[in-house]
């Protein structure tokens, strides 16, 4: 038992030395590092930034706005929707907008697959609100889409005479959309011919696409 | 137990990748000019059907006496008009020649009731392919009602054929515009 002891305490003393040793080399590291902290520098400075945003709202201008048609179409036959195009981001946009138009399911009413038939859309643009009982405008009127096919609408398609159609923010577009149908068929003794676009529905989807205005560099 | 055959796996992985593709591939809207701001709308449109179906079409005359056929708008859009395609065929001997009247109601043992019928086109003169036009206006499922008469037939026949046709825009109703 003394034998045990004696070993204790010499092994005691060997472990303060070690740790005595390595707080010594702490120490010693600690001071070397603290030479070359001392020689770097810091220069610091702040400024705020937020980015705008660009969004183009669709809402009915007069009537309901697009929506579902319940009637059937004929041939020369027009279906008039009236729409605000109203620029609500706090960027304006660039000059120019398309239009795009897909119909679900794609058929004759849509494909271009019965030659120089099908659903046409044109869209008018009156510097006031339309007059739904007449379909009117009391000020002045731009034509912004010929009247085209909506099989060639698949695609966008630039609309014209709009470079400030909603190029400035809370700038709203008072737009009529009209919707015909194009067909020179013949039915004979009830029956419709073989490529026709009588009978059909779809449903159309428009997409109204601006670009926000060119970047700007700015000095300060 | 399930354990993925080899031939799963390259196929997991290649969907995997035509998947990540598809993702890659697909832009943003105008994300190499900017942003860009879109507005959607839609409704659903359908088309109507037009056209005028006769309950006979082809006669066979061996005497002079009148034949008649109803003709009625089978479509779904009213007709401002109708034609008809008429053939006459030539017996071997004699001319015979074949005129059309027409009367908003069925004819009554070769009268029409209230009034004389209407006459459409002229004096058709067999053999002839020709088209009459009938401007009598035909709401959704009304019928007109044509009599075929007959002169110069003596025992041999003759066919009068008569084909109902409606040719779009003309001869359909007005057109119609609609604000909503």
């Amino acid at each position: 038992m003394t034998t045990h002891r004696h070993t204790s305490k010499k092994e005691r003393s060997h472990g303060k030395l070690v740790v005595a040793g390595l707080l010594t080399t702490s120490a010693a590291l600690m001071a070397t590092a603290g030479v070359y902290a001392g020689l770097s520098a810091t220069a610091t400075g702040a400024e705020s930034v937020s980015s705008g945003s660009l969004n183009l709202t669709l809402s009915p201008d007069v009537g309901v706005g697009f929506s579902n048609f319940t009637g059937v179409m004929a041939p020369g036959d027009t279906d008039n929707v009236y729409v605000n195009l109203n620029n609500t981001g706090s960027l304006a946009s660039a000059a120019g907008m398309t239009l795009a138009v897909a119909g679900n399911p794609v058929n004759a009413l849509t494909s271009g697959s019965v030659p120089g038939e099908g659903l046409t859309i044109s869209a008018t643009q009156c510097s006031v609100a339309w007059t739904l009982s007449t379909g009117n405008c009391s000020g002045t009127t731009k034509t912004i889409l010929a009247s085209t096919t909506v099989s060639s609408l698949s695609a966008p398609v630039a609309l014209s005479n709009i470079p400030a159609l909603v190029a400035a923010t809370g700038q709203v577009a008072h737009v009529q959309v009209s919707l015909g149908l194009a067909a020179t068929e013949t039915s004979v003794n009830g029956v419709a011919p073989a490529a026709t676009v009588q009978g059909l529905s779809t449903t159309l989807a428009y997409t109204f696409t601006e670009q926000q205005r060119t970047g700007v560099a700015t000095n300060q | 137990m399930f354990r993925p055959t080899n031939r799963r796996v390259r196929r997991t992985a290649a969907t995997a990748v035509i998947l990540a593709l598809g993702v890659g591939l697909v832009p943003p809207i105008a994300s190499a000019a900017g942003l860009g701001g879109r507005a959607t709308g839609g409704g659903a449109v359908a088309t109507g059907t037009w056209g005028a179906t006769a309950s006979v079409t082809s006669m066979t005359f061996t005497s002079n006496t009148a034949q008649t056929t109803t003709v009625a708008n089978t479509g779904s859009v009213a007709l401002g008009a109708e034609s008809y395609s008429v053939t006459l065929t030539k017996p071997f001997f004699f001319t015979p020649t074949v005129s059309l009247f027409e009367c908003p109601v069925p004819w009554e043992r070769g009268a029409c009731p209230g009034g004389t019928g209407t006459r459409i086109g002229g004096t058709l003169v067999a053999p002839t392919t020709t088209t009459i036009t009938s401007t009598t206006p035909l709401a959704v499922g009304s019928s007109t009602y044509l009599q075929v008469e007959p002169t110069g037939v003596f025992f041999l026949p003759m066919t009068v054929t008569l084909t109902p046709e409606v040719t779009s825009p003309a001869q359909l109703r007005a057109p119609i515009r609609t604000n909503r």
